[in-house]
């Protein structure tokens, strides 16, 4: 029914999606899997006509099509559900399910609230769910708003003739087991009126719900396995183009830590994101903090760099209890955080390589006040040898690298500056295989060199291999601790039980 | 040749193409007496424009520079007397310290800068408006020559405003471009999220570009008033479009990052040889603005980052 033929999409820089057949039928449900940076995001978009692509065609019922806009792809019948969840939350409901296409209940100028709330009550059922359409969106749960996405896409029914394809991005990583539970018996029901695109980082659910599963690797479909046929070893295996095994994450390199502790919270409350937080951080370690979106890691990371001030308890770096939050204190006690937004808090896009890496420890390459460039270009030279770091000179503009590189440089500018309280989040984000591997190298390196490293991993199997020491966070609260010794590592299940 | 990678050089081919174009109109144009007297009288606007240059750099705006030119005027008139040339210390304090306070309402309390200058730009009119009783006031003529006679004279054929000027543009040069606060400004300019995870004290940056450009306002403002021998609420007014102009066309976007001071320079040669234009082609004074006024349009519009945007104007 629905059809890509060898579709093409080029970013600068990247290839995204390399020639990609995908097709899904009438009722079908299709899981997408492939590792963060196989193409699955860039696929969907131009599925539901955010990005027009390069190469190849689009066709629906043999026809050809081609969507500037995803309105345009909405009108022939393909609705996407978010995962960051597109409702405005100081709307209600009804205004939500029907933004954009209030037109059908105006008369006069005016809109009919009862008539669209009695048309959001329809669509709610769909879903079955049980709410006043008048409700302002930020009154309900995650679960909630996650079926008012749905209710909002399938909306599409009413309007478009023909048949429906609605994909449906990460539509569990917020939820609880039973809502999971609800979610995929609604969507089998609704088979009869739609097709389904199922995208999961989660590969038991989507061997469970899918029919037929697209595997992607480095922008090209790999494999497509049949539901009867799929098997989670060999899935992951193609995913990652070979089996995930300890040498990936460097296990063999994993060495205990000191007892000298680096970073000691105790009872610490940051009043909004994570409360009541104890641990300690020790040379030589790499702490992982483990949970859901919104489980208050990235708000530790930065009350340990000085970006929040807590509450409540007390934060001690290397003794010294912490009584003024700013970053200033945090990177003159060692600390150096690496953001998950690499290209607009890693790096600063316009500065070339020196420039960035002496950003943090300018006053160790000036002196009063001025700068001492050639300096700056030697120890520059250094660490693109040592890192090994792609570019054609000092003189490059660090946004034009490419993203390993990109946090090649990042990672100079904490380690060259002697930080040894490190802050990883999402470090391997968005990075190719290769690339990753050297993040994990040096991950090691830098433990063996004496730093403790705390890190928010991309993915739970990175942070299973890569960690002496797993906490597992939810919804802001510490919910268990796990050692991570070489060997004795936990599993997957045994996180997520405790995640969700 | 595409425009990405032509965009640098944008100012200096229209800088050339004008002067061509004006010189080819009116060859007296290029009367070489002519050409310095009509570039030292340009000056306060320049030091404006540099000024300007730092607020913009960092991605922000001063609209109060204008009005603090203005305060500047009457309270050197107004204190000349009393302090004779230790009144230039008064006025550069009083630019430091309303610069300051914009930047101070920017960081802390969150006012975007096009706002908190504007406002603050409406304190330093009203600061004016009661040092002055709303009256044009003078300078005693003799205090003048004796404190300040020295900017009307020249040095080796050149005059001293010109050297002020060149100072200034040095001065504003290396702090730019040799300084770890010039390098701190870049940093805020290209990537304000990338410089706060990088330890950056980035609110005492923004804070002091500000004051730097109330610093240069307050030094245009002191010229100005010598130069016209007075002061009053309105005396430097025109000069903000002109000196927001000059340091766009001359190639610092809005969302700054880019450009710089020498960028300026060139912005502002571009803006004498428009208004010289003008002159010659007989162009009505009230019309002038309208003209500068699309000339920003048309500078903002090739400069600004639009992937810096996030695609959202408000």
């Amino acid at each position: 029914m629905y059809q890509l033929n060898a579709v093409d999409k080029k970013f600068p820089g990247v290839h995204a999606l390399k020639a990609v057949d995908f097709e899904i039928k009438r009722g079908e449900i299709v899981g997408l899997v492939g590792e963060n940076g196989a193409g699955k995001s860039t696929l969907m978009k131009v599925i539901y006509g955010a990005y027009q692509p390069d190469g190849g065609s689009i066709t629906i019922d043999g026809k050809a099509v081609r969507f500037s806009n995803p309105r345009q792809a909405m009108d022939h019948g393909i609705g996407m559900v978010f995962q960051e969840q597109s409702l405005i939350l100081n709307l209600t409901v009804m205004e939500n399910i029907f933004l954009g296409y209030e037109q059908q209940f105006v008369s006069y100028g005016v809109i009919n609230w009862k008539k669209m709330a009695a048309a959001a009550r329809h669509q709610l059922s769909k879903v079955k769910l049980d709410i006043d359409p008048a409700t302002i969106t930020s009154e309900l749960s995650f679960a909630q708003r996650q079926l008012v996405e749905l209710a909002k896409v399938l909306t599409l029914e009413e309007r478009v003739d023909g048949d429906l394809v609605i994909l449906l991005d990460e539509p569990t990583s917020v939820l609880a087991k039973e809502e999971v539970e609800l979610l995929f018996k609604l969507v089998r029901e609704l088979t009869n009126r739609a097709s389904f695109i199922f995208v999961s980082h989660r590969m038991d659910e989507v061997l469970d719900l899918s029919d037929r599963i697209y595997v992607m690797k480095d922008g090209a479909v790999v494999d497509v396995v049949a539901h009867d046929e799929a098997k989670v070893d060999a899935i992951q295996h193609k995913m990652v183009g070979r089996d995930v095994d300890k040498e990936y994450y460097r296990e063999q390199k994993q060495r205990p830590y000191s007892d000298e502790v680096l970073v000691s919270f105790d009872g610490v409350s940051d009043g909004r994101k994570y409360r009541d937080m104890s641990f300690d951080l020790h040379r030589g370690e790499v702490l992982c903090l483990v949970g859901t979106e919104g489980s208050g890691r990235e708000a530790i990371l930065r009350t340990i760099f000085g970006l929040e001030t807590p509450t409540e308890g007390s934060v001690s770096i290397k003794g010294n209890r912490i009584t003024r939050f700013n970053a200033q204190n945090g990177v003159a006690l060692g600390v150096g955080y690496i953001p998950r937004e690499r290209k607009i808090e890693g790096i600063v896009n316009g500065m070339n390589v020196y420039e960035n890496m002496t950003l943090s420890q300018m006053a160790n390459y000036s002196s009063g006040g001025v700068l001492k460039t050639s300096d700056e270009k030697a120890l520059a030279r250094d660490w693109i040898q040592r890192l090994a770091i792609k570019t054609p000179d000092v003189y490059k503009d660090c946004g034009g690298l490419s993203g390993g590189n990109q946090q090649k440089v990042v990672l100079a500018k904490w380690r060259s500056g002697g930080s040894d309280i490190i802050l990883l989040d999402h470090p391997t984000r968005g990075l190719d295989i290769g690339a990753k591997e050297d993040v994990y190298e040096m991950v090691r390196a830098m433990c063996d060199d004496g730093a403790g490293i705390v890190l928010v991993a991309d993915t739970l199997e990175e942070a299973i291999g890569l960690s002496h020491t797993i906490l597992v966070l939810k919804d802001g609260k510490f919910q268990k601790r796990f050692d991570g010794r070489p060997g004795e590592k936990p599993s997957l299940y045994d996180l997520v039980h405790h995640m969700i | 040749m595409n425009l990405t990678r032509l965009k640098p050089y944008l100012p200096w081919i229209t800088l050339v193409t004008l002067t061509l174009l004006v010189g080819i109109a009116n060859p007296a144009f290029f009367n070489p007496v002519g050409l310095m007297g009509l570039v030292a009288d340009i000056v306060p606007l320049f030091i404006m424009a540099l000024g300007m240059t730092f607020a913009i750099y960092i991605g922000g705006i001063d609209l109060s520079m204008q009005q603090m030119a203005n305060l500047v005027t009457v309270v050197a008139t107004v204190y000349l007397a009393q302090f004779g040339i230790a009144v230039a210390f008064i006025c550069i304090i009083t630019g430091f310290l309303f610069g300051a306070i914009s930047g101070f309402v920017t960081t802390r309390l969150y006012v975007p800068s096009f706002v908190s200058t504007l406002a603050v730009g409406f304190v330093a009119l009203s600061g004016a408006k009661y040092l002055s009783g709303e009256r044009a006031l003078s300078m005693d003529a003799t205090l003048r020559n004796e404190s300040f006679g020295w900017m009307f004279t020249t040095v080796a054929g050149i005059p001293s405003e010109l050297i002020i000027a060149g100072v200034l543009l040095f001065i504003a040069w290396f702090l730019q471009t040799r300084t770890t606060f010039g390098r701190a400004l870049k940093a805020v300019g290209s990537g304000e999220l990338a410089a706060v995870a990088s330890g950056l004290n980035v609110d005492k940056i923004k804070i002091l570009a500000f004051a730097i450009s109330g610093t240069f306002a307050a030094i245009a403002g002191l010229m100005f008033s010598v130069k016209l021998s007075g002061g009053d609420a309105n005396l430097a007014n025109g000069f903000l479009l002109l000196a927001i102009v000059a340091v766009l066309v001359g190639g610092t976007p809005l969302t700054g990052g880019v450009g710089g001071v020498i960028n300026t320079v060139i912005g502002t040669l571009i803006v004498v040889v428009i208004r010289s234009a003008m002159i010659y082609l007989e162009v009505d004074a009230t019309q002038q603005q309208m003209v500068f006024g699309v000339v920003l349009i048309a500078a903002i519009a090739l400069t600004i980052d639009r992937s810096k945007l996030r695609g959202i104007v408000k």
